[in-house]
This record gives C-alpha cells, structure tokens and sequence, in this order.
C-alpha cells in the first residue's frame, strides 16, 4: 500500500519553494492510476515516514530527479523511484532512514511462479486462487515482520537459519490455540463485528453449527491449529435420549464439517482437534453441566457418562469408514486421552480395541498418555498444555480454560554442532546463546501482539480481545512460548560422529542438550513472568530449510551429515528429538527411547510408527499402547499406515504404489502423515519426499551374509 | 541345533492380542508358487545363522513389551528338533506360536499334548482333496497328514487359527467357500490377500490381488458357517481323516 | 561390583537422606555417583533412567544394566546394600 500513499499524500507543509521540473513523464502507482511527475511527493514520503530533515529530503528528490531526468524515460513505476530514492539514503549512510523507507513487495517472477505453481511449504495448502491470496499477503506480512517486529539481530539470525521464525506470514495472530465448547455453550456466539448474534444453542446440531463458526472465525485470528477439549463430554447434555442413528449422524456432521476444505481460509483446512476422553476426566467428575440453552443442568458430568462415551464411539465409528471414497479424513483430528481412569472405566477395552482398528485401518487416532496426577490439552500437531493447580480452579468453570501458544521458534541444532567445532563447552555455550535469541523473539512478538490487542474490541484482533466472563478471550498471562528444535540426532552426530541410536554416549549427550534447554528456559520463565516451554516442532518445512542453508555455509562438513538425497535436493535433518527415520529401530525401542525425551519437552512431544503395509491386528496394537502407558514416559503416539489413492476409479488401497491395485492407472496419489496430519504425498516439499524414501517401516528385517542383503518379509 | 536364519523383533501383526518376535527357519517341503520366502526355503546357505543366544540377549532388553515368539519358515515342523527349541524358548518364559503347513500332524500333536505351544496357525492352501491342494502347494501331496493336523487342532487343546491365501487364478470365491464349508471353523478361518511383490513363480507378479472389500465379504460370509451341526459330507470327510 | 547413582534435588526435603547414605557407601567403597537434577549433567542423566522424582536411587550390574531403582522414595540403608551385593557377581 505504501505506494498509495507516496503518491496521494497531502501536500501540506513543505510547498512553499517547489520549482517543479516540467518533465514529460508519467509515473505508475499501485492504486491503478497514472500520474505526472511530481517532486514533492518523494519530500512527503521521506519527512512522513523516516526522520531525516526537509533539506535532506529536498536535495535527494532533486537527485533522484536529475536522474530521471537524464535517462529519458517516459514512463516510471512509483516502486522504482523508491529504489532509486533509497540510493541517494544509502549514499548518505542513512541506513536506518533506509530500512523505514522500504517498500514491502514481491518481483513479478516470483508472483508468476506463485499463481502457477503449487505451495510446497506447507502440504495442507492446495493450490488455488485463494491460496496464492494467502501467499501474496503471508509475503508482505513476513517481511514486515522481519523489518519491523523483530529487532535486526532477531531477524538475522531467522534470516541464516540459526533460528526460525515460525508463522512469520501471520505475524499479527497467536500461534494455535486451545479452547473450550463451554464457552459457546454458555454465552451463545455473539463475536465482535458480526451482525448477527446467536443465543446459546438448544439442540445439539446448532451447538455443532456454533462450533464450526467459531472455528472458522478462531482460524482467521491464529497461525495454527485450534484444540478443543473433552468434546465428547461437553456435548453429552446434548444429546440425551437420542438413538444411535441420530448420534452417528451428528458425529458424521461434525467430522464431514471440519474436514471440508471449503469453509477455511486461503482453502486451507482448519487444523482441529478433537480431545475425546473415554472417562469423565477427574478435573470435571464435579463440574455443573451445562445443556441446552447454556442453562445449568443441575446435575454434574459425571452424570453425563454415558452419552459421552455413546458420542465417542459414533465419531470413532465414522472415522472407521472414512471419507465417500474410504480414505482416511485428514481432519479433523482425534485424540484420545489414555489415563489411569480411562483403564479402570468400564467398557474401556472394547473402546480401546475401536480406536486401535481406526488407528491400524485408517490411521487417525492419536493416543495421548495423561499419566498420574497430569492432564493435558492437546491441539497442536503436537502441541500441549499441562494443566497445573490454577487451571484445576478454572476447571470449577470450563469456560474460562482458554488457552494458546503465542509464536513457535525452532532452533537449528546442527549448526550449533558446526560452530563448535567438536568443544563441549562451546556446544553448550552456543545452545545458551540460540536459546536466548529465541527468547528475544518471543519477547518482541509478545510486545507487538499485546500492541494490536490493546485496540480492544475496535482492534484488528477484536475477538480475542471480547470479553464476556471478566478476562479477555486470550488469555495472555496463561499463555505459551514456545521453544522447538530441529536435527538434535545431527548435532550429536556432528559432534560425537555417532547418530543417537548408535551409542548409549551419543543418546545421552542428547538428552544433556535438550536438558540443557529446558533449564535455561525454566530460568528464563521465573525472570520474565511468562511460559517458556520446550516442544518439538512440527518442522514441516523448517528441516529442509535448515538442511538447505548448511549446506551453504558449512559446506563440505554438512554434505555428510544432512539426510536425504543432495542430488535430488531432498534433503532435510532428522525431526526436533527423533532417531534417524531410517535406522532400523523396532517401535518398542522407538517408543521407548524417544519417550525418554519427552518429559523434557512440556510443550508437548510424539512419537510416530510408521505402519506402512503392514495392518497390525487391533488387539495387538491395544496390547501395545497399555504397554506404553505403562512402561514408557512416552506423551504421545500415533500409527500411520499409507495409502494410494487413484484419481480414475476413486478407490484406496493399502500402501504407498506407482499404480492404482484395483485398475492398474497411473493417475494415483500416496496418502501418508507428514508431520502431524495425513496428506496427500505430491504436495510434500523436497525434504518430506526425501525423510518418506528412508523412513523405516516395521516390516522387514535384514539378514545378511558377505555383504549380501535380502529382505524377507513375513507372510506366511 | 535348528539354524535360525531370520530374526524379527517385533511383530503386531502375527499373534492377535500379542506382541511376538517372529524366528524364521529354513527349508519347507511345499513349493507353493506364490512363497515369498522362498530363498528361505531354497537357498537357506545364503543366510547367516543367527545364533539363539544372541536373540535371547536382545529379547531380554524388551523385557514386559515381548508376550511371545512366533516360530515360521519356511516349515518349522520339519525339523526334528524343534521341541528342542520350543523348550529353551519356553525356559525364557516366553509364550509359543507355531506356524506350519500341517504336514506333520505327529509332531503337532505332540507339542500340544505336552501343552509346549500356546497358539497353533495352520495355513490352508486349497479346498481339502488332494488334486486341488497339489496344485496350490506345487507338489504331489497325501492330503492324510493334513486332514489329520486339521483334526487335531479342531480339537481344541489349544488356541488355533487356519490361514488361507488367496490368488486370483489359483483360488475362485467358490474354492473359498468350498474350504469354509469343509472347516467350519468360524472366526478362527482367515483370508489372508496374496501379494504380488517377489512370487517363488515370477509369474505371478502380473497377477492383481482380489479387492480387499471383496475378500473381507468373502471371508464375512465363510466366517459366519457355523461350527456345528456338521453335514453330512462333511462328517464323513471329518471321520475319513481322523481314522 | 554394582554402581549406585543418587538423583537429588537442593530444595527437596527428602533428599537429605538420600545424600547421607550414599556418603556411607562411598565410604565403604561402593562406587557412588550424585546428580543434581537442577544442573545439565543431572537432568541430562535422570531423564536416561526416566526418573521423574527426587530423591531416586538406581543400582547397576558392571555392564551398566539397571538391576533396581527406587524412585521418590527412600529405601533403607540395608535394602540398598542387599541390592548391591547382587550386582558382585
Ligand atoms: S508352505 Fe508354501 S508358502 Fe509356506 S514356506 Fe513352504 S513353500 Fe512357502
Ligand atoms: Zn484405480
């Protein structure tokens, strides 16, 4: 927009002595209009926008005139002169002066290739028209972020990928978000802006509408995914006396409703989970209920049982069959919460085995392991709250448990690993220092989101603003910031020669890092006043871009160390905590020692299994998961199977393919998890395709003799 | 001492219910055309043997994960020391799975007589009479042992399940039928698809596997013949089997 | 002979205890290590055996496999030197 303004501003002030050259030239502006040349204009824009003098800025327009002038042209874009008055700064060495007279914008190759070509940065954005609108703007919004939110050095070191900034392109939204259907439920959907008002819902099939709008208005005002919690229970007083038809039906509607692209921004789906409790969680056995109308019950959730565990399994048995076409549905996202309580319900086992045949058939479920005296919400694609002894309180009233994660920095740990050069202490120093320029960030982040929200409910940000139960919707002094990490399995690599699942010394170096983190972020947490945690990052993008970046400035040492394929260019570092995908690891180890990891990491961690072909049985597989609540510190784990889907008959099958199973056409798709939600593998960017080439499955098994390897797979 | 050739650590997919390592053992006396673990069955010399001790170690650091160990091949039974093996497994304390083609009723009765394994999977190759089966099975074969290995485990001594692999061209729906009829065994009969990567028969690697909803239907439908009351026919093919 | 590890915390009230025995052991000669779960080295440690709570114990064989772990709780001086003997062999 700034070329708007340059052109249109006022011409109050600095008129008086203007001698305008009379030159036969014409100047193009962004807002589709053609303008003579005018002087003054570029005097306007510099006293406006930076600080230097009106004779500064008098004698630079004269420059850039003369200039102009001398070259003879007839037509000239208004960014151009900006480029051109930004010189005459440079050669003034008024840097500063620069930076604030800088034009936001984007070549118009790159929009070319931008309205062609498919977004691969993030796999859950198809392409289309509104998508490259959603680019365009994240575009300009990065670079504003990067110029203006953050301080140079924070901004620098995003820009050579010592740290990455995650969201920049949302730079003026929260990060993802946790929420409570008692909200709507008790206050009905009255949002800031919107003309009409709703009442709160009296049938469960408007509670569910309610949602889904909300939703949708919660998705344009954060960066990532929206939770809601014990969804299951929250909707039982609803749902008293219906049938098992009925109740399917509402599960179908909620789940074929938020897994509809259509409704969601730039046609990105929204990032939902759904957190599903088989049990009645301890921290609302004695809450008031709250049913239809948002009147009080009078009785508590404990007496609601039944109905939620009715509702749980219809939304399971939908997830069973899947989509029209039976694949999985990619959102929204269910996750259920394993706890003491949960095995000592009732009916818990054949609960367990439905979810264990989803999570083997289809690959959907999520089980999050609440174990003692912890509860969690879940939302993220991985990301958690632990719920502590305030929050216990606001459970007495659910509607204020509201919670979000402010901005998500991830650190590149192998460089790290490079720049200390094989030194213990100069490791540890550098983390020291990583970490705290993530702080840093989180910080100007902070400042600058708690700007937009003191506009209040007049503000860009106007419904986390609303207040409607004495607290602002977000609730900034319960919020998190979050501290993820990319490639610890390279660091210790790099500075040990050992990957972490090579040697006892090299995991535990891992753990000592990401100790290490924790510590300085606990320290940091008591000096600020505010919730620095750990989390391991959904680095969809983020471990390629790392990848890509070492490679040029820690070339050759990171041509040997970087995943993946160079020659391809798919190549990335291995995921926040994880063990090398392709290492030959069985999923107890994997379960087990990842889980070691993960008490650390209170933002929220998880452990996949890759399934691939193989359809484990879903008694084994519950066989599997008590074993993991029970014997493991694991957060969190989740199976995913693959599939191909074929775009001529429609039809899945099992299993990544060339060609469709059942009509042989080329014409397919593969359907794996790509960090934390299912999605179809030719959106993937090059370092996803090159982690999906090594991931191992637990299939196969290697015996060999003389260098001679064969893989036998059991089918008998 | 039986030469273990293959070693997977961990198996969900092999033992309902169980988490189970799976011991693969060489050589088999069948050539069905579509084995995939042929060289296991052919070439066995080019595998390295793992030695047991070493798989004792290993399993010791899954101690409270590992229910079991699933013994397959290749065919197992065609080692006459395999009770050998099963014991020291047991000494582990280990529970037992046993895969065989039932060619060797003797030793199966055995070894659940002296209640040595826990879970019996017999693979059913064919509708039962002998033109058929030698067919699927690539060799000329006396049905006896295996009517008689069918009979044993239809006893119910001990857990069991019969496996049936399904090759279009090899098997119509009828065929599967067919041995459904003659097992009546309910729940305990499973199709299992055939997969076309590595056939012992290169052949076969054109052939497309059934849809996996049809087979789930067929398998609905031979799953649900009742157990009992027996035909007529099929009780005199029981009573020929078990005399 | 066997390898005890000590994981306490400074501000824990039960972990005292913990301390005082393990200077006991090491007197005898029993190989002791201490870990502070406040410093880098000791969470990095105690996460390794998943040990949540302080004060914990955990004894090693000399192929430094775990034989017994007390977690948050305080065995007595015999329990431990039973353990120990287990781990000579
Ligand atoms: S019985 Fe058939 S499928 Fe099984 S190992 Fe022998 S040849 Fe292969
Ligand atoms: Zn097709």
């Amino acid at each position: 927009m700034s070329t708007v303004i340059e052109i249109k501003g006022d011409h109050q002030g600095f008129k008086e002595d203007v001698e305008t050259t009379d030159m036969a030239l014409f100047v193009r502006t962004s807002d589709e209009a053609m303008y003579g040349w005018d002087r003054q204009k570029i005097v306007d824009a510099l006293i406006r926008e930076t600080y230097v003098d009106v004779d500064t800025a008098k004698e630079i327009a004269r420059e850039v005139e003369d200039l102009i002038a001398t070259s003879k042209i007839k037509m000239i874009t208004a960014p151009l002169i900006r480029e051109l008055v930004d010189t005459k700064l440079i050669e003034r060495g008024l840097e500063q002066a620069r930076k604030m007279h800088t034009r936001l914008g984007m070549p118009l190759y790159d929009v070319d290739q931008l309205i062609l070509h498919p977004n691969k940065e993030n796999a859950n954005v198809p392409h289309g028209p509104e998508a490259t609108n959603l680019t365009l703007a994240e575009r300009i919004k990065k670079e504003y972020a990067l110029l203006s939110v953050f301080s140079q050095d924070v901004a620098d070191a995003h820009m050579r990928g010592d740290i990455h900034l995650h969201d920049l392109g949302f730079i003026d939204r929260p990060y993802c978000s946790g929420q409570s259907l008692e909200y709507i439920k008790r206050f009905g959907l009255s949002l800031p802006n919107s003309i009409a008002m709703a009442k709160p819902a009296k049938h469960p099939e408007v509670l569910l509408a309610h949602m889904v709008k909300f939703a949708a208005a919660l998705q344009s005002h954060f960066a990532g995914a929206i939770g809601w919690d014990s969804i299951n229970l929250f909707f039982a007083p609803y749902l008293e006396g219906m049938s098992d038809q009925e109740l399917e039906q509402l599960a179908q509607m909620m789940i074929f409703e938020f897994s509809q692209q259509a409704v969601a921004r730039g046609g990105q789906a929204i990032f939902t989970d759904l957190n599903l409790y088989w049990e009645i969680p301890k921290h609302f056995e004695n809450v008031p209920a709250i049913g239809p109308g948002g009147e009080f019950t009078g009785k508590t959730y404990s007496d609601y049982l039944k109905e939620s565990q009715r509702f749980a399994i219809a939304l399971f048995n939908v997830y069973q069959e899947g989509d029209g076409s039976g694949r999985p549905f990619f959102f929204p996202k269910p996750l259920v919460h394993i706890t003491e309580k949960f095995f000592q319900t009732p009916g818990h086992m054949d609960f367990l085995y439905l979810i264990c045949e989803v999570a083997s058939d289809k690959g959907n479920t999520y089980f999050v392991f609440d174990r003692g005296e912890t509860a969690k919400i879940s939302e993220c694609c991985r990301l958690s709250f632990k719920l502590d002894q305030t929050d216990f309180e606001d459970a007495k009233q659910p509607w204020r448990m509201r919670y979000c994660a402010l901005q998500n920095v991830t650190l590149n740990l192998p460089r790290i690993a490079y720049l200390a050069k094989g030194e213990d202490a100069q490791l540890f120093s550098k983390i020291g220092e990583f970490v705290e320029m993530a702080v840093k960030a989180h910080l100007e982040k902070k400042f600058f989101i708690e700007r937009l929200l003191s506009l209040g409910e007049r503000g860009p940000l106007a419904l986390l603003a609303m207040d409607r139960d004495g607290t602002p919707y977000l609730r900034m002094h319960r919020a998190s910031f979050l501290v993820g990490m990319v490639g610890l399995n390279e660091l210790v690599q790099i500075h040990t020669g050992q990957e972490m699942h090579q040697s006892k010394q090299a995991f535990k170096l891992g753990l000592k890092v990401i100790a290490h983190m924790k510590l300085m972020l606990d320290k940091f947490s008591q000096r600020y006043g505010m919730r620095f945690v750990l989390e391991q990052t959904p680095a969809e993008s983020t471990a390629y871009r790392f990848a890509k970046l070492d490679l040029k400035f820690h070339s050759p040492q990171s041509g040997h160390i970087v995943k993946g394929d160079i020659s391809k260019g798919e190549v990335y570092y291995t995921n926040s905590t994880y063990l090398n995908n392709s290492a030959v690891l069985n999923p107890i180890e994997r379960v087990r020692q990842e889980g070691l990891f993960h008490p650390l990491i209170e933002g929220g961690a998880l452990t996949h299994i890759w399934l691939g072909e193989a359809k484990p049985a879903k008694s084994s597989l519950a066989n599997f998961v008590r074993k993991t609540f029970q014997w493991t510190q694991n957060d969190q784990i989740a199976f995913s199977p693959e599939f191909t889907t074929c775009n001529c008959c429609n039809r899945t099958s099992r299993s990544l393919r060339s060609s469709c199973a059942y009509c042989g056409s080329n014409d397919v798709d593969g359907i794996t998890r790509i960090t934390g939600y299912f999605t179809k593998v030719s959106s993937w960017n090059k370092g996803k395709l090159g982690e999906l080439r090594n991931r191992y499955r637990n299939q196969a098994f290697l015996t060999e003799k003389e260098g001679e390897m064969e893989l036998v797979v059991n089918t008998k | 001492m039986i030469e273990i050739k293959g070693f997977l650590e961990t198996s969900l997919s092999d033992w309902p219910g169980k988490i189970c390592s799976v011991l693969f053992l060489p050589h088999c006396n069948f050539r069905c055309p579509y084995c995939h673990n042929h060289p296991l069955v052919f070439n066995p010399e080019q595998y390295s043997t793992i030695p047991l001790e070493k798989i004792f170690d290993r399993l010791h650091s899954f101690t409270n994960w590992i229910d079991g160990i699933c013994l397959t091949g290749g065919e197992p039974t065609l080692h006459a020391d395999l009770p050998l093996l099963i014991r020291k497994i047991k000494e582990h304390r280990f529970l037992v799975k046993l895969d065989t083609n039932g060619s060797n009723p003797r030793m199966l009765e055995n070894l659940i007589e002296k209640g040595e394994i826990d879970f019996v999977s017999m693979d059913v190759k064919a509708p039962l009479d002998p033109f058929r089966y030698s067919c699927s099975i690539g060799v000329p074969i006396d049905l006896k042992p295996i009517l008689d290995s069918i009979a044993l485990l239809k006893r119910e001594k001990v857990e069991y399940e019969f496996r049936m692999t399904v090759v279009p061209g090899l098997h119509q729906e009828g065929d599967i039928k067919n041995l459904g009829n003659q097992l009546r065994v309910g729940r305990r009969l499973i199709l299992q698809n055939f997969n076309p990567e590595n056939p012992l028969d290169p052949s076969l690697k054109q052939v497309i596997p059934y849809d996996p909803q049809v087979l789930k239907q067929i398998e609905k439908e031979v799953q649900e013949m009742t157990p009992s009351p027996l035909s007529l026919k099929d009780e005199s093919a029981i009573l020929t089997l078990t005399h | 002979m066997g390898l005890i590890k000590i994981f306490t915390k400074a501000h824990c009230p039960k972990c005292p205890a913990v301390k005082e025995m393990g200077m006991v052991l090491k007197k005898e000669g029993v190989p002791v290590l201490n870990y502070d779960l406040d410093t880098v080295e000791g969470l990095g440690e105690a996460s390794f055996y998943s040990i949540l709570a302080t004060p914990s114990i955990v004894i090693e064989d000399e192929e430094e496999r775990e034989v017994v772990s007390w977690r948050g709780v305080v065995p007595s001086l015999q329990e431990v030197r039973r353990y120990l003997l287990r781990g000579i062999s």
